[in-house]
């Protein structure tokens, strides 16, 4: 009993991984955190490509030093193989019947070329589920075209609803599709595995990007439809609040978020400004007031909170009933007493890195933990134990298919 | 080989229950897309997020929230009054044929609440799963107040956004929400898939600040790699714990476009989209020897000047500044550009791809005067198709037919219904 808790959900599972970037990874690291065992197809020529996009660990670049990579392949193993050759690709379909899931997200079309297309792999391995995420889906004009998250972003409306109205759009931090679409592929690849429990019947399942995240935009285009109120960026100022703010705080670029919804936040706020600052926000407007003088309540308050510190205030603000939070920034994030009391991050060692903290699932199983096992893996780290171990090669082979170039 | 003919959902015989203002719906509306059969717990009434703003009013002065409207898709509706002893008797009579129960703390409130109902409905169930979500998760911070804004600040994304000059931006949209309620569909599904191999269920629950965290990609990274803490940009910014600014958002001449030619990142693609690019701004006589002083998305890119830097930006930025949109879309993304469109809600709708690939789907809703075209199917699963979207179920729509199902007589729903327990 004991040892089935420690191995995850997933255990057992068998995930051949083609994915790259970061909206296929982080799908697949839901598997390798939940105790699947997951082999991450790459090759030296055609690394996944985040490998070598920064942050580097300590600035240097290097195929092994890319923290951009790590944080999404945690728990999983590298096989280095040349998918160009056909002895590689032979070996790649080997891998195919042994597994239980079959992710990609490469633009459509690129698989069919190396001879693993869908019907293929079906073919190969019909009780297999196949996950095949792309930007834009893998038909319509669009479908061949290249881009990544950022891109997907702009397509998808949330851009266009990020900024100050009175600026172009700023960018979204992030490959907003990128953290949307992992979520709605794990959905379904999870349904998909809980069919074929059921039927013994594997399945495909394809996805864009863009559509998961326009999906989360259902409110914005019925707004528009049925109200014909257009929705736009709009800052921080949202309708009918008596503040909703960025609120400036001690220090260098220091912020909180502050929303006050009812006459009893109100007066929460009222009392804590009055300790504060010795400003009595009660007396000049009322609740009501507040509502339609957005401009004039926003100014006061940040003539109170730009001397406070920040953390201070959230708690004080919290203590008397508002709703605030603290503006976190990168090196906030990871001394957070909310996430660090969760157990957000897993400290994990790597050969070319040291100990870095990785971000950890956003859910909790109250009796199957998700465990992150391993850092992210050096490229090719796992081929020979894949080799032996998986497809059962001896150690002749492994070594001729090295010195061919197959194996890397 | 097993036939291609469609069966039914993935989640065909799944039920699952909702207690839910935002966040679980969205985790239901998955659910709901995948076969499962999701029925909404309301209050007498109906929950507070059917009259929530932001609103539309229907012909008749009836207010329907659009997040209500836009969440609940093919749903049932039974109204149960859960401070009534006879109320929670049919939830734990209701649970015992569930297999997962979402809620969530906009609809519930109190976290002793939220285990005071699981305790109902796991007493004879011991294979459900029961999946929450809070702004922290529970535990020590499971009582923080929090709200959308606050969510976007404290999972460092607000941070990111906007100009430097000016306080940072939220999304204006309920983002944070929404993506935990897709993170709580699939963590419910996956301790669903537990329950059905091993009959064992449990407490899930689901951090909306660490979905928000999720969705910065490297920040925490570059934060350790780098002792860098990003800063924001407006339409400028350091991309990816880059030293230097490279700009991202474009004006062109009918609108903006997404665009990050250089500054590397992205391999082999991002060089032949540049290099695309150049050939492109060569032919229509817009060529600058600048274009082609650095080697601007290789490993060297760290050593270029920001000089230089804005230079190529002022020769890129005069040439898309002349192209609309369409012209940018067919002559340069087309060609592997790696531009797109940044578009407007409005815009959006009339997506080519998304047009093209039947996204969107009209849902009949007359009776709110509320038909409309809404987001499609967010995968297409073989074998078993998400369902067609129904419009969001009438208050109780469901509540006799559901008791029926559970073996109540007629005469015990109108004894109940004078109880007003449902």
């Amino acid at each position: 009993m004991t040892e089935r808790i420690d191995q995850g959900i997933f255990a057992g599972l068998k995930v051949l991984d083609f994915t790259w970037a970061a909206a296929g990874p982080i799908v697949t690291k839901q598997f390798s955190d939940n105790g699947a065992e997951v082999i991450k197809i790459e090759s030296k020529t055609h690394p996944d490509s985040v490998r070598l996009g920064g942050p580097f660990f300590e600035a240097k670049p290097g195929i092994n030093r890319s923290g951009f990579f790590a944080d999404f392949n945690s728990s999983k193993k590298s096989v280095a193989v040349d998918m160009r050759s056909d002895e590689g690709r032979d070996l790649v379909r080997r891998l195919v019947s042994w597994a239980d899931i079959v992710a990609d997200n490469f633009r459509p079309g690129v698989l069919t070329r190396w001879g693993l297309g869908h019907d293929v792999l079906q073919e190969i391995n019909p009780r297999a589920i196949l996950l095949s995420s792309s930007l834009y889906g893998e038909d319509g004009p669009w479908a061949t075209l290249a881009g990544f998250g950022a891109q997907g972003a702009a397509v998808a409306g949330i851009h266009g609803l990020t900024g100050w109205p009175d600026l172009p759009p700023a960018l979204p931090k992030g490959a907003y599709t990128d953290s949307v679409s992992p979520r709605y592929a794990m959905a379904a690849v999870t349904a998909a595995l809980i069919h074929r429990e059921r039927t013994g019947h594997g399945q495909r399942i394809e996805l864009s990007q863009v559509e998961t995240t326009v999906g989360i935009l259902a409110a914005q285009l019925l707004q528009w439809q049925l109200t014909g109120r257009e929705p736009v960026r709009s800052a921080n100022r949202e309708p009918g609040r008596r503040l909703h703010a960025v609120l400036p705080c001690a220090g260098e670029d220091n912020w909180i978020a502050v929303d006050v919804r009812t006459d009893a936040e109100w007066r929460g706020l009222c009392d804590v400004l009055a300790r504060l600052g010795g400003v009595d926000l009660a007396a000049k407007l009322s609740a009501v007031e507040a509502i339609a003088r957005a401009e004039e309540v926003e100014e006061l308050v940040a003539g109170v909170t730009a001397g406070a510190d920040r953390f201070e205030l959230m708690d004080r603000l919290q203590e008397a009933g508002v709703p605030a939070g603290v503006v976190l920034k990168g090196s906030d994030l990871l001394a957070d007493p909310r996430l660090r009391s969760r157990g957000h991050f897993w400290a994990l060692d790597h050969a070319e890195m040291g100990t870095l903290d990785y971000n950890g699932p956003a859910y909790r199983f109250e009796k199957t933990p998700s465990r992150l096992t391993s850092a992210a893996p050096l490229i090719g780290e796992h081929t020979d134990e894949v080799m032996r171990e998986v497809l059962g090669l001896d150690d002749d082979t492994i070594a001729r298919l090295r010195a061919d170039g197959v194996l890397q | 080989m097993p036939t291609a003919q469609a069966e039914e959902g993935a989640l065909a015989g799944c039920r699952v229950l909702e207690i839910s203002h935002l966040a679980a719906a969205v985790a239901g509306k998955v659910l709901a897309d995948l076969g499962a059969d999701v029925v909404k717990i309301e209050p007498r009434g109906g929950e507070p997020a059917r009259t929530a703003e932001p609103a539309h009013v229907d012909g008749g002065g009836q207010r329907h929230g659009l997040n209500f409207l836009a969440f609940n898709l093919g749903k049932r509706s039974v109204t149960l009054d859960l401070d009534s002893e006879a109320g929670r008797e049919i939830l734990a009579r209701l649970a015992r044929t569930a297999d997962i129960v979402l809620v969530d703390w906009e609809r519930i409130g109190d976290p002793a609440e939220a285990d005071r109902l699981r305790e109902i409905c796991t007493r004879d169930n011991p294979a459900l799963v029961w999946c929450e979500i809070w702004p922290y998760g529970r535990g020590e911070h499971e009582s923080t107040l929090a709200t959308e804004l606050t969510l976007q600040a404290q999972g460092g994304h607000l941070n990111l956004n906007g100009e430097i000059d000016r306080p940072p931006v939220r999304i204006s949209a309920p983002v944070a929400t929404a993506q935990s309620g897709a993170e709580a569909a699939s963590a419910a599904l996956m301790a669903y898939y537990h329950a059905v191999r091993t009959g064992e269920g449990q407490r899930v629950d689901v951090s909306v600040q660490a979905c928000v965290v999720w969705t910065l990609l490297n920040t925490t990274m570059t934060w350790q790699c780098l002792a860098v803490d990003e800063v924001r940009g407006g339409s400028v910014k350091k991309e990816r714990g880059n030293t230097f600014f490279t700009r991202l958002v474009w004006p062109c001449r009918d609108g903006f476009i997404q665009f990050g030619p250089v500054g590397g990142g992205g391999g082999a693609v991002r060089e032949q989209s540049y290099a695309t690019l150049v050939d492109w701004m060569r032919q229509e006589g817009h060529y600058r020897p600048i274009l082609e002083a650095h080697d601007w998305n290789g490993q060297g890119r760290f050593d270029i000047p920001q000089q230089a830097y804005d230079e190529v930006t002022e020769a890129i930025g005069d040439f898309i500044r002349t192209r609309t949109l369409a012209e940018l879309i067919e002559h340069g993304m087309k060609r592997r550009i790696l531009l797109a469109p940044v578009y407007s809600i409005p815009q959006l709708l009339a997506a080519e791809q998304l047009v093209a690939r039947n996204f969107f789907r009209r849902v009949e809703d007359d009776r709110r005067d509320a038909t409309a075209l809404h987001p499609g199917p967010f995968a297409v699963l073989s074998r078993t198709p998400l369902a067609a979207p129904r419009p969001a179920p009438v208050t109780g729509a469901d509540t006799v037919r559901v008791l029926a199902e559970l073996g109540f007589t007629g005469d015990d729903i109108d004894r109940l219904a004078a109880a007003e327990a449902v």
